[in-house]
């Protein structure tokens, strides 16, 4: 029964499905090219023609690129006779023929033809330096010739992985145990003694990952996706030089690779083993690598000329990948590094091509007079100006078109006929919208002499027509080099880092552009975590779908979450709630998106990929890397089974005591204002007091803390108390708030004797609060203080007298004689200096 | 010879000398703080005038037996509303956190509330405002000018006076249905200060900073569920996701869903008023949306309230409230009934009072005490302020 079951799985197990878009549709013919070099071996095809448009399309799109004795021509036709010969030159349809043997049409990155190119260290016979590159050229030449037959679309089948519970796992630490350990067992020992030449940024022939640099740190991290803490002789480190034999520092490769297997088993060892929780409900777990691949195949490609997809990950060149000769490859320098999940981050430096390699854009260019330039990329800020993103120019003076960034604006300069030899003037993104942002963005700068040139963000027009007509392209020079991220001259430096770029041959359309956005940028997989058991289904038949990601260097996302069966059940009403990713044995920390998600299971929700579950995309730190990352979904809920999940605790916070401050404090500018008034009697509104309260309101102590306190403060309260005493004096209650007193006498009477008490008894007792007699308040100075200060102190050699008898004997002023203030002026005099002192700035 | 008369730049000269030298001796003065210096102080920290020697003396005769009653005599000097209280709400009812704006609808349904000993716990839910009667001032209130309060401000009109100056409905002033308010929160003030251009994220800062006491740097918290966070957000923001996995995250995990209540509003600043569009989520909460098309996508004005577990519960949501819900009047009500609104408004007006937060362990039993009375009595704020200032009287 048993083995009954495992065939009739084996026969529903692949479940297919048709992707979402369309495949590489290919409409138009690319550029014509020599393929290749163009050596002897290219002799001009004189056979029966194509018997079919397919044949035709073969012939045109992967039989005159593969056929260059650089490439498959030199073994695979009939010449040699090297089996398959699907670039013989005798008979393009027995070529043809031989090819299908080769090809996936159904998945062309899948082509046998493919992973031959592609496989080992240096690729069967790879034309270029990186076999991946090779392999991402062929499938597109593939793609390019078998777009159309492939019925509009691509096909994924979902394989349903083996299962595998979620396994106890080391997880690197950042405690001691992390860099501290390294640093000692592997760092210092192995890697800067035998790696730091090229694997450091110190180093002159720097070259990522800096495993080797003399930061810790830095180097713990790039060293972490090396080592397999599991199983030390996995460890990328081990198998680099036991079985790649990359610069062993001794005679003995094997011996090297045992001393770093030794030290890494030594450093895993003293980490402890991560175990799930056995509480906890989980999935099936699987790596990034165990799902099945979801990106590529339907962008829209027919103009594409140049692409640079950033795959290789290491080296300092970038690829272009386009399959179109010559390929503009780019080659690093400054501080350039590779970005996780395919890309490339300028820190300070460029990418930059030949001059000759870059003639390609010249040649086509300008024969097409249209063109389109494509990147996905992610400003590292927006405040910087003059950027350059993609340039194809000489210098600042100098260029054939240039993309780039100044602050929240995406500049798209051209030269033609009609614009300047620097493209000027350039045409931008509105400032007002803030297009640009610091984020993932997909911008598309496109030019036909009919619509000029237009900017389009995230697959939405985002310029205005173009002020300037359109012109041609026949001023352009082909001397001219193609560069991303800086100028030819190194000095319009861009930070940011590039996801992909491409040049089209033509003004993209917004619907191809719309196209191309929607597809993404990167590699992105199907992971289906395996529920069959949790739900009581058959055996690897019920699985949770993920399309999953690295995000970028240091995150995976998790996105569009599905609930599928690849055996054709139709599980109905199954609870599912809280939804969490695992990864490594533990529950990820932090970005749980679907930690709320409340969900029915139901078969008869199904769509294409199954029963969606989430709109929602769930950011998810990488730890080890995508090779080796596991990971596991834990729920809360899901059938008949609940995980009662413990709270977070509380946060306590306990107080400790403060510095004591001071317990008084200032009246601030309101309160001072008022207190003049309730003192004085004379009401705020009054127009001279308001005015000058109004000009001096910000010049007055706005906090209470006396530590603030200015001598602009001073100044103002002084100019604030002087008008309330002028409004007091000369105003219509002068005379009940100083009764008895006469301002309208001269000064040698108005201060004699008991007079003075007129004055300054209200003053005092109203201002500071304290009668002459009576209960005194401890706090302001007692009525006797002020009074001496006012009134009444004769000089005692140590400070000056009374401030009546200042005033009323002015000192000479060089050498001169003063004339003493009038009664009026002297009692405003002694009014302010009561009025504007501590007893009413104090609280 | 020259005939000199006082001008303000020589008087100037002369009252820097002297202020100088009394304030010296002022601050030196030993404190003795008898029942007529407390009542003294009382007044000054509250009204922020000195008393009269009436009052003070109806004071002091209080202290001993009854010093809260003191409080509210001292409470009933104009002063305490059209100063201290006035400058009290000022600061929350702009960005720059400046005390020198003009009197607003804001500021004056602070003094309004206090002064009447209105549930202040509704501060961020009712359906009020206050404003001059009787034709005090020219200038009606109005949804589009903040006129009438800068009248009402600059003819000093007395807050204390009932007869000038009463609650009303806000949203027979703002002209949104009542359903829609939430106190200062969809006052003009705040929403030509926090509901403008935007995301509304400003509104739900300033509130939690204003009423919580919290800005949202306290309140990060990257273990909570982050389903709520808009598309806007960058997930890597220059490329890297450290930067939002441990940073940005922390605050949009709890802010996000809470901030979902102010989905129909905006501020117009061609018409100067508060928008709101029942049913129709305004614009600004898709701008950016392609920064992660997987992120939240807005389709209503509910809300939720993360905080309520993990780290922040320490907050103390009232347990009897739903936590979620929709609009800003009920998120307004969550916000009010937490134990850490509570302790903010006597957190501010202890600063305000006694002019320093608590600082030992006398203020902070003294402060425990002051909040569960505020919260076990109606939310009175005159009693907050009576207490505190009776707490800081000086002995």
């Amino acid at each position: 029964m048993r083995n009954a079951n495992s065939v009739l799985l084996t026969i529903v197990a692949s479940f297919v499905l048709a992707a979402c878009g369309g495949g590489a549709q290919t409409t138009d013919l690319p550029p014509p090219n020599g393929g290749g070099n163009n050596n002897s071996g290219n002799a001009p095809y004189t056979g029966p023609t194509a018997r079919d448009a397919d044949v035709l399309k073969f012939q045109q799109e992967f039989w005159s690129k593969t056929r260059t004795t650089d490439r498959c021509g030199n073994c695979h036709n009939e010449s040699v006779g090297q089996n398959p010969m699907f670039v013989r030159s005798d008979d393009v349809n027995l070529a043809y023929d031989a090819a299908l043997t080769v090809v996936d049409s159904s998945q062309p990155a899948a082509s046998r033809i493919v992973e031959k190119v592609s496989e080992g260290q240096l690729g069967h016979n790879c034309w270029v330096a990186d076999p991946n590159v090779c392999g991402s050229i062929m499938t597109t030449w593939i793609e390019n010739w078998v777009g159309n037959t492939a019925g509009g679309g691509r096909e994924i089948v979902l394989v349903p992985p083996t299962y595998q519970p979620p396994g106890a796992s080391r997880n690197f630490p950042d405690d001691a145990f992390g860099p501290p350990s390294f640093e000692t067992i592997i760092h210092q020992p192995i890697l800067e003694l035998y790696c730091s030449n090229c694997h450091s940024s110190e180093s002159p022939n720097a070259i990522q990952p800096y495993f080797a640099d003399p930061d810790v740190n830095v180097a713990y991290e790039a060293a972490k996706s090396k080592m397999d803490l599991d199983t030390a002789a996995n460890s990328r480190f081990v198998l680099r030089l036991g079985d790649e034999f990359h610069n062993c520092w001794t005679g003995s490769c094997a011996a090297d690779a045992d001393v770093m297997r030794t030290a890494i088993a030594t450093y895993s060892g003293l980490i402890a083993i991560t175990t799930v929780d056995p509480d906890l409900i989980t999935s099936g777990a699987l790596r990034l690598v165990d799902g099945t691949l979801a990106s590529g195949g339907n962008r829209y490609e027919d103009a594409q000329i140049a692409l640079w997809e950033f795959k290789t990950g290491q080296g300092l060149t970038a690829f272009d990948t386009s399959g179109v000769d010559p390929a503009i490859d780019l080659n690093f320098s400054g501080d350039v590094v590779w970005f996780g999940g395919w890309g490339i981050t300028i820190n300070d430096g460029k990418a930059q091509a030949s001059t000759t390699a870059s003639r390609k854009l010249f040649d086509i260019l300008q024969e097409s007079g249209e063109f389109s330039i494509e990147a996905w990329v992610v400003p590292s800020n927006v405040t910087q100006e003059d950027a350059r993103i993609v340039s194809y120019s000489a210098g600042t003076q100098a260029r054939n078109f240039t993309l780039q960034q100044t602050l929240y604006d995406y500049n798209f300069q051209l030269r033609t006929t009609q614009t300047s030899l620097n493209g000027d003037p350039a045409l931008s993104t509105p400032a007002a919208a803030e297009v640009l942002q610091a984020t993932l963005q997909h911008v598309v700068a496109t030019y036909n002499p009919i619509d000029g040139r237009r900017i389009y963000v995230n697959g939405q027009l985002m310029t205005q027509t173009d002020p300037i007509p359109g012109g041609t392209l026949v001023d352009w020079q082909d001397t001219f080099a193609f560069v991303l991220g800086n100028e030819a001259s190194n000095d319009g430096l861009w930070q940011g880092t590039f996801r992909l770029a491409a040049i089209h041959r033509r003004a993209l359309t917004q619907e191809q552009i719309v196209q191309n956005f929607d597809v993404g940028v990167g590699e992105k997989f199907y992971l289906l975590f395996d529920i069959s058991d949790k739900i009581l289904a058959a055996p690897q038949s019920s699985y949770i779908l993920y399309e999953v990601a690295q995000y970028d260097t240091y995150a995976y996302l998790f996105d569009r979450p599905h609930f599928i069966t690849l055996d054709g059940s139709t599980p109905e009403g199954i609870p599912l709630e809280g939804v969490r990713i695992g990864m490594n044995g533990q529950e990820a920390q932090v970005g749980q998106s679907y930690g709320n998600l409340v969900q029915t299971l139901s078969a008869q929700l199904f769509v294409e990929l199954g029963q969606p579950l989430s709109s929602l995309g769930a950011v998810i730190p990488l730890a080890k890397g995508p090779d080796a990352d596991e990971f596991f979904l834990i729920f809360d809920r899901i059938a008949a089974l609940t995980y009662s999940r413990p709270a977070d605790p509380t946060l306590v916070i306990t107080p400790t005591d403060l510095t004591p401050a001071s317990h008084i404090g200032m009246r601030t500018f309101d309160e001072i204002n008022a207190t003049y008034a309730a003192v004085t009697g004379v009401d705020p509104t009054t127009l001279a007091v308001d005015v000058v309260f109004q000009e001096l309101r910000q010049s007055l102590p706005a906090v209470a803390d006396v530590n603030t306190c200015l001598s602009a403060h001073q100044v103002a309260i002084a100019q604030l108390a002087i008008q309330y005493c002028d409004a007091l004096i000369d105003g219509p209650t002068a005379g009940i708030y100083f009764a008895g007193f006469d301002f309208n006498e001269s000064n040698s009477t108005a201060f004699v004797g008991a007079n003075r008490d007129l004055l300054i008894t209200p003053l005092i007792r109203n201002i500071v609060g304290n009668p002459p007699t009576g209960p005194q308040l401890a706090s302001q100075p007692t009525y006797a203080t002020v009074y001496i200060e006012l009134a009444s102190f004769q000089a005692a050699g140590t400070r000056p007298d009374n401030l009546i008898d200042r005033l009323l004997n002015p000192p000479d002023i060089d050498g001169v004689p003063q004339v003493a203030s009038d009664t009026r002026s002297i009692s405003k005099g002694v009014c302010a200096a009561t009025l504007g002192s501590a007893v009413t700035l104090v609280q | 010879m020259k005939n000199r008369t006082w001008t303000k730049t020589g008087l100037t000269g002369l009252m820097r000398i002297f202020l100088a030298t009394l304030l010296a001796a002022a601050i030196a003065l030993p404190a003795q703080a008898g029942p007529r210096e407390q009542a003294k102080r009382i007044h000054d920290r509250l009204a922020g005038v000195p008393p009269s020697e009436s009052v003070l003396a109806q004071m002091e005769a209080l202290m001993a037996s009854d010093p809260q009653a003191a409080a509210y005599i001292a409470m009933d000097d104009t002063s305490f509303y059209n100063v201290t209280l006035k400058n009290f709400a000022a600061p929350w009812t702009n960005r720059d956190q400046s005390v020198f704006v003009p009197m607003n609808d804001y500021i004056a349904t602070v003094i309004g509330m206090i002064r009447d000993d209105v549930d202040f716990s509704t501060l961020l839910s009712a359906d009020l405002t206050y404003v001059g009667i009787g034709g005090v001032v020219n200038a009606a209130p109005s949804a589009t000018s903040n006129a009438h309060y800068e009248q009402l401000e600059a003819n000093n009109v007395d807050l204390s006076d009932v007869a000038l100056f009463a609650g009303t409905s806000q949203s027979s002033v703002q002209g949104i249905p009542s359903t829609a308010t939430a106190g200062i929160i969809t006052s003009r003030a705040a929403s030509e200060a926090f509901f403008v251009a935007g995301t509304n994220r400003a509104m739900f800062r300033f509130t939690l900073l204003n009423h919580m006491c919290n800005d949202m740097e306290q309140m990060h918290d990257t273990r909570l569920v982050p389903d709520r966070i808009r598309q806007d957000v960058s997930r890597s923001p220059g490329g890297d996701s450290r930067l939002f996995l441990n940073s940005c995250i922390g605050c949009h995990t709890g802010m996000d869903p809470l901030a979902g209540a102010f989905a129909y509003y905006d501020y117009d600043e061609a018409a100067q008023r508060l928008v709101y569009t029942a049913g129709n989520v305004q614009s600004k909460y898709f701008n950016n949306d392609l920064n992660f098309p997987q992120g939240y996508r807005t389709t209503d004005d509910s809300w939720e309230n993360y905080w309520r577990e993990g780290q922040n519960a320490y907050l103390g949501f009232d347990s009897n409230l739903p936590g979620a819900g929709n609009g800003a009047k009920s998120m307004g009500q969550e916000l009010g009934n937490s134990y850490a609104f509570a302790a903010c408004q006597v957190k501010k007006v202890f600063r305000t009072v006694c002019l320093r937060d608590a600082e030992n362990q006398n203020d902070r039993d003294a402060f425990d005490t002051i909040v569960a009375t505020f919260r076990n009595s109606n939310y009175r704020m005159k009693q907050v302020f009576a207490d505190t200032a009776v707490h800081c009287m000086g002995q």
